[in-house]
């Protein structure tokens, strides 16, 4: 079995599975249209090309970093200055690192690699605005979905990594329901969410439903934990009568 | 020798105000006494008092002392006037009873600095230890002189368990505070450690508890605690 791994890293990030109007949401990990769009713009296809060889492709992805919740209030005015666009509420995911594992047909997963090498249009993380900061390092990896998401080192900062100190992090995972039986025993939940794409042609937009297991792993390779027998409370107290 | 202990009520303004300033606190400190200890000598009994916000943010203020302190203004102002007016123990039963060997959990905030020459000579400034592994190494590094070592515990390794010190810093702040009478700041980098100790000698150690470690005591830094290890 295999898996194209790649690391999302950048400034700002946005990844939306249900905006509606003028508040445009992200979620707290990539989605799979985003992720889709991303391959589809790599290989230069255009919004209106058919993604029917796409269907069956699974996807897990896994929040290294979680980064911030950013509201940008966006003002916005038609070309010649007249006209006031609607104001909008835009959020954004900010100083995240994901790491994503996409499987699919070997055939298909070669060409992706050199399409995200060479891409034909600019690549994004989820909205336009938003530039990759890092190349994406896509690299294609001998391993079933939930083991590349176990085992792939993490992608975390090192100031990030820093900051967890002793206690590094559970990293949770979301992927599709069904695509990494290896991670069942640490799946604690899971949701339905429309971000899978029917066609991104701009006349009429599509997404169908799907189903997402959530869960974390712990980090791999992690250090050992701190040394035990401190607490955190300390009651001097105690000891004096 | 007295250990004491009130806790503040930080939603009021006046705790605030206290909170915010370890310079206020001090006078603050200062006033449970008629006749208030001043400019003690180095290792001789002082006052010391600490701040602990525990992990469910209940704010502690921890003092010792040569005279019983009278908390009443600090309760009416900054803490719970009827019901919660302060505790003080006599710290002497405690102390005569430390003897080498035992272990104590304790919790220290200080204010690790050290002494940099200028490189064009001059004379030598005192700078903070701001990081994590420079500050645990300048507690490891006065231990001894202060009476007591860092217990150790094994951690499994790669071929073999690896000794760890008991020991980490929990909290990590640098105040800055006007001072009356200075034109600049004062600033302060302090750092709470938290572990695990062995008495080595419990004579230098009882003078640590009463006289404080390291620079900074009037701000809240210096006061080491100990507690029965769990």
């Amino acid at each position: 079995m295999t898996v194209l791994v790649l690391t999302l890293a950048g400034p700002l990030q946005a990844w939306g599975s249900e905006s509606r109007f003028t508040t445009r949401a992200t979620d707290d990990a990539p989605t799979k249209s985003g992720i889709v769009g991303l391959l589809a713009a790599a290989q230069g296809r255009r919004r209106s090309d058919s993604l029917e060889d796409y269907v069956g492709l699974r996807l897990g992805v896994r929040i290294d970093q979680p980064g911030r919740l950013l509201r940008d209030f966006q003002t916005a005015r038609s070309l010649d200055g007249r006209q006031p666009m609607p104001l909008s509420y835009r959020y954004y995911r900010e100083d995240a690192r994901f790491l994503a594992v996409v499987h699919a047909e070997d055939s298909l997963l070669e060409l992706f690699v050199d399409a995200l090498r060479h891409p034909v249009f600019p690549l994004y993380l989820g909205r336009r605005s938003c530039p990759p900061a890092e190349p994406l390092v896509p690299r294609l990896l001998d391993a079933p979905l939930g083991m590349a998401l176990r085992d792939e080192p993490w992608r975390a900062a090192p100031w990030w990594r820093r900051r967890c100190g002793d206690e590094p992090p559970m990293l949770e995972f979301r992927v599709d329901r069904g695509a990494a039986p290896e991670l069942a025993d640490r799946v604690d939940g899971s949701t339905v969410q429309r971000d899978e794409p029917v066609s991104f042609d701009p006349e009429h937009r599509q997404y169908g439903w799907r189903t997402v297991d959530l869960g974390s792993v712990p980090v791999p390779g992690a250090p050992a934990p701190a040394p035990s027998g401190v607490r955190l409370t300390h009651d001097p107290f105690e000891a004096v009568d | 020798m007295y250990l004491s202990r009130i806790q503040l009520n930080p939603q009021r303004r006046d705790a605030r105000r206290l909170l915010g300033s370890p310079q206020r606190l001090h006078a603050a400190v200062l006033a449970s006494y008629p006749d208030a200890p001043t400019g003690a000598l180095d290792g001789a009994p002082r006052v010391l008092w600490r701040l602990d916000v525990e992990p469910d943010a209940r704010t502690f203020l921890y003092v010792v002392s040569p005279d019983r302190p009278d908390f009443a203004h600090l309760a009416e102002q900054a803490g719970w006037p009827s019901t919660e007016r302060g505790t003080s123990k006599e710290y002497g039963p405690f102390l005569d009873r430390l003897a080498p060997g035992q272990r104590w959990a304790f919790r220290l905030t200080a204010n690790p600095t050290q002494y940099v020459v200028p490189e064009h000579g001059g004379r030598a400034k005192r700078v903070a230890h701001v990081s994590v592994p420079h500050q645990e190494k300048w507690l490891t590094e006065r231990a001894e002189s202060a009476g007591f070592h860092i217990a150790m515990t094994p951690l499994p390794g790669v071929d073999s368990d690896v000794a760890a010190p008991v020991l980490r810093v929990t909290r990590r702040t640098t105040h800055q505070f006007s001072r009356r009478g200075a034109d600049k700041p004062v600033t302060l980098a302090a750092a709470q450690f938290d572990g695990v100790l062995v008495v080595h000698d419990a004579d230098v150690l009882r003078r640590t508890l009463i006289a404080g470690i390291g620079p900074g005591k009037a701000y809240g830094c210096g006061l080491l605690t100990l507690a029965p290890v769990s």
